[in-house]
């Protein structure tokens, strides 16, 4: 034995009541614009269920909907969503399309806080929709949380739950629901929904196995159903009923309730409750021992289930085809999502990049800036150690000239005036270079050479017999092509004429000397004479031209390039001291 | 011979006088000591051979030069220390000599003055004397000294210098050649200031007849001429075509 009834969805559609739309309006945008969609609206929510089939609600309903959109009236937006979701859940049978609608208004009653309290009947046509797709998990889901927090859809809400734990055959929690839906404020107001939910709850007890609660529940249905005619629950009504009576074995009462419940099933062409009715008076007719009867109604049963299951399959292939369409926008979605996600990876790397390319621009930045910070300190440096050495070198004339002054004074004590002549032109001359070259940094060997000679040649005719000298310049040297601070050599030549040849008495010879060694220039003087070791002790102290030119190449030293240096060297073997000045090798071209 | 020696400072003329003791008998020599004495003297004595102070009292030597109608001699300035003076002789290729005067520079000098080729176009040579005294911005004359006589061009006329051991070729913009027996170096000094630039060690050319510079170390000239820049010159090379070209 079966039980051939099913729970009846407690249709309260949960429409979403809004009281206080003027109120509200006062404050919104346009009032006239924002009254006329509320109105729209309206008439929406009045025709839906009563003119089922009417294809031209849809055209109002989205026109109203851009209306709202365009006006930025978001109340008019979210009743218009919430409204295509009920014409497509029940006029077009699209559940994908109204559970569409049915999030952006949520969204939208979830977004505004003004909009909030709307949030609840959306939900709750939400959950119908899971339910209907057989989603009980996700339905029961959203019809607690309807439950919890809206007294205005709570009632619909346990009953739906109830109806749930029926269809999952959880008979204490289906009763447990039902109970407490008979004991809310509002059943009394709903007759309707109170005859459909004593005729549920009975056919739950009958499940369940407790035939006293069911008769004493399907009764309470009956009552309802007949003394106010509630003619769309009787059907239902009376066949639970007859199912209750049979679990008692009251075989002639629910034999005929059974009949009624098929008279009213076949006026309003109830084919579903038609078959449950079937089923039952064969039951009953079995359990009378009336087998012939029992036969013909298995026979309208079995006929009536073909044609059902037939109308079912084609619920299934419609569910799955459902299921597939889900599915399908499930993977869009996640396509997309996928797709935003990389957009956003991109954006994110095209970010780090442009952040990269802006940091290594400034890295650049900033050293071409410190690059041209340190090339003005060195310019700067430069100049300094520049004015330095024309300090040094200008510092040699007059230090140069007393010496000759005092040279001339000499030719004049002898009374030789000619001399005196000759070598005060040449002294002319000599300062002229002295002049010339200090102004210079760098000046030709072969100028530099020229200037010595000059001097040699005054100093010789000054001391006429005491010294011969030779100048050298090995062959791969091209004088002319090589630069040189000017007169570094002289204050060391200067030295020996004056110091080295000091009480000798066979002739002085100064040797100087030009080499080059691999990218160096060796200067060297080298004299013949007493050596320093032998020097009186009063002429120990340094003369003033080497210390100037210690200096110079010091500062020379310091500045980039230049690998100068001095080297004095006492001859050991002979004697004499030979002086060696090693400097950059410097060609001008 | 006549020998006129043009100094306001006495020490100065017997100097001279000293140094041409030797001469003395087959020559007439006469001294003056201020410009209008001595432009008088000039017409006067017809010299050959003048030694002339450029400074004398706070007149010039060129006043003289000026104002002399007569100038059919061999010219040698005695000068001290005026540097511009000085450059002014090299570009007319009028000799001088430093004071003091050393001996053997006289020797040299006097030597050369009784060549007869250094009498020539002495009218020419003082004018491009007077071209670089006046300190006008007009276009200034260089005299080449050739085998034949002198040349006289203008500055910005000439396209380069090439340096042939101790000789130079100077080349002008309208294709000549002169060869002078003057070092490279020598021009260079003289030219620097106008517009030269020393390229290499046997170019200097003029940095207003570039027509191409490309950074591997080449100038290309007006006439198509390439010539390697050295190494070690391209820096300030650089340097010195960025300041010609801003003034």
């Amino acid at each position: 034995m079966g039980f051939y009834l099913v729970l009846v969805f407690f249709l309260d559609f949960f429409l979403l009541v809004d009281q206080d739309t003027l109120a509200l309006d006062i404050h919104q945008l346009s009032q006239k614009d924002s009254i006329l969609i509320d109105q729209r609206n309206d008439y929406l929510k009045k025709n839906l269920f009563s003119i089922t089939a009417d294809s031209s609600l849809l055209d109002m309903a989205l026109q109203t909907l851009s209306a709202a959109e365009i006006l930025g009236y978001q109340k008019g937006v979210l009743m218009a969503d919430e409204r295509l979701g009920l014409i497509y859940q029940y006029t077009f049978s699209n559940p994908f399309k109204a559970l569409d609608y049915y999030l952006q208004a949520l969204n939208l009653a979830e977004s505004h806080a003004h909009l909030n309290e709307y949030q609840w009947g959306i939900k709750g046509n939400i959950a119908t929709i899971y339910y209907e797709q057989e989603e009980f998990k996700k339905a029961l889901d959203f019809f607690r949380e309807v439950s919890d927090n809206s007294a205005a859809a709570e009632l619909t809400a346990i009953l739906n739950i109830g109806n749930i734990y029926g269809s999952l055959e959880i008979y204490d929690s289906a009763i447990f629901y039902f109970s407490k839906g008979l004991e809310h404020a509002q059943i009394n107001t709903n007759p309707t929904q109170q005859a459909n939910l004593y005729s549920n709850l009975s056919l739950i007890y009958s499940q369940a196995g407790q035939p006293e609660q069911a008769i004493t529940t399907a009764e309470k249905s009956l009552k309802l159903v007949d003394s106010l005619e509630i003619d769309f629950v009787k059907p239902t009504a009376y066949a639970n009923a007859a199912m209750a009576y049979l679990g008692t074995g009251d075989l002639e009462k629910a034999a005929a309730l059974a009949q009624e419940s098929l008279e009213y099933s076949l006026i309003q062409g109830n084919l579903f409750i038609q078959k449950s009715a079937w089923g039952t008076l064969s039951d009953i007719y079995a359990a009378e021992g009336n087998f012939k009867e029992a036969l013909d109604a298995y026979r309208s049963f079995s006929t009536l289930k073909d044609s059902l299951n037939n109308q079912n399959r084609r619920v299934e292939i419609n569910r799955k085809q459902m299921a597939f369409d889900f599915e399908k926008e499930r993977t869009q979605a996640a396509a997309e999502i996928e797709k935003q996600k990389l957009v956003r990876k991109y954006t994110l790397w095209t970010g780090i990049l442009i952040l990269t390319g802006l940091l290594i621009a400034s890295y650049f930045y900033m050293r071409r800036r410190d690059a041209l910070t340190a090339k003005k300190e060195a310019d700067f440096k430069a100049l300094v150690s520049e004015t330095e050495l024309k300090a040094l070198r200008s510092q040699m004339n007059p230090h140069f000239i007393f010496n000759s002054l005092n040279s001339i004074g000499d030719y004049i004590l002898k009374n030789d005036a000619d001399a005196a002549q000759d070598y005060l032109s040449k002294f002319g001359k000599l300062m002229r270079m002295v002049l010339e070259n200090s102004a210079l940094n760098e000046i030709q060997l072969s100028d530099d050479i020229r200037f010595l000679e000059l001097y040699l040649q005054v100093e010789s005719k000054r001391q006429a017999g005491k010294f011969t000298y030779q100048i050298n310049i090995s062959e791969d040297l091209e004088p002319g092509n090589i630069l040189v601070p000017p007169m570094i050599l002289q204050p060391f030549i200067e030295n020996c004429i004056w110091h080295a040849f000091l009480g000798m008495q066979e002739k002085g010879l100064i040797e100087i000397n030009f080499k080059k060694e691999k990218d160096k220039l060796l200067c060297s003087v080298q004299d013949n004479g007493v050596g320093r070791n032998n020097k009186n002790s009063d002429t120990e102290k340094k003369s003033m031209g080497v210390s100037i030119t210690e200096s110079r190449i010091k500062i020379l030293r310091e500045q980039s390039g230049f690998q100068g240096e001095l080297r004095i060297i006492d001859n050991t073997s002979a004697s004499g001291t030979r002086v060696e000045i090693i400097l950059p090798l410097h060609l001008a071209f | 011979m006549t020998i006129a020696i043009i100094d306001d400072e006495q020490h100065c003329t017997d100097r001279i006088l000293a140094f041409l003791k030797p001469y003395q008998k087959s020559s007439v020599i006469v001294c003056f000591d201020s410009v209008d004495s001595a432009i008088e003297g000039l017409e006067i004595h017809r010299p050959d051979l003048v030694f002339l102070d450029v400074m004398l009292g706070n007149r010039t030597g060129f006043e003289v030069l000026s104002g002399s109608e007569y100038v059919d001699f061999c010219l040698v300035f005695t000068t001290s220390y005026e540097q511009y003076a000085l450059d002014a002789f090299r570009f007319s290729a009028i000799d001088y000599l430093l004071k003091p005067i050393d001996r053997e520079d006289f020797l040299v000098a006097f030597q050369k003055a009784t060549d007869k080729m250094h009498q020539k176009q002495l009218k020419e040579r003082v004018d491009v004397l007077m071209g670089h005294i006046s300190q006008l911005p007009n276009s200034k004359k260089i005299s080449l000294p050739t085998k034949d006589g002198f040349e006289f061009l203008s500055i910005q006329d000439i396209l380069r210098c090439e340096a042939a051991i101790n000789y130079t070729h100077v080349f002008s913009k309208d294709g000549k050649k002169y060869t002078v027996s003057k070092t490279l170096k020598y021009f260079e000094g003289l030219l620097l200031d106008f517009g030269f630039f020393r390229i290499h060690n046997s170019h200097l050319i003029n940095l207003n007849f570039i027509k191409v510079y490309s950074k591997s170390g080449y100038v290309t000239l007006s006439n198509g001429l390439k010539l390697e820049i050295s190494v070690r010159r391209k820096d300030a090379f650089v340097k010195a075509c960025e300041s010609f070209l801003k003034s």
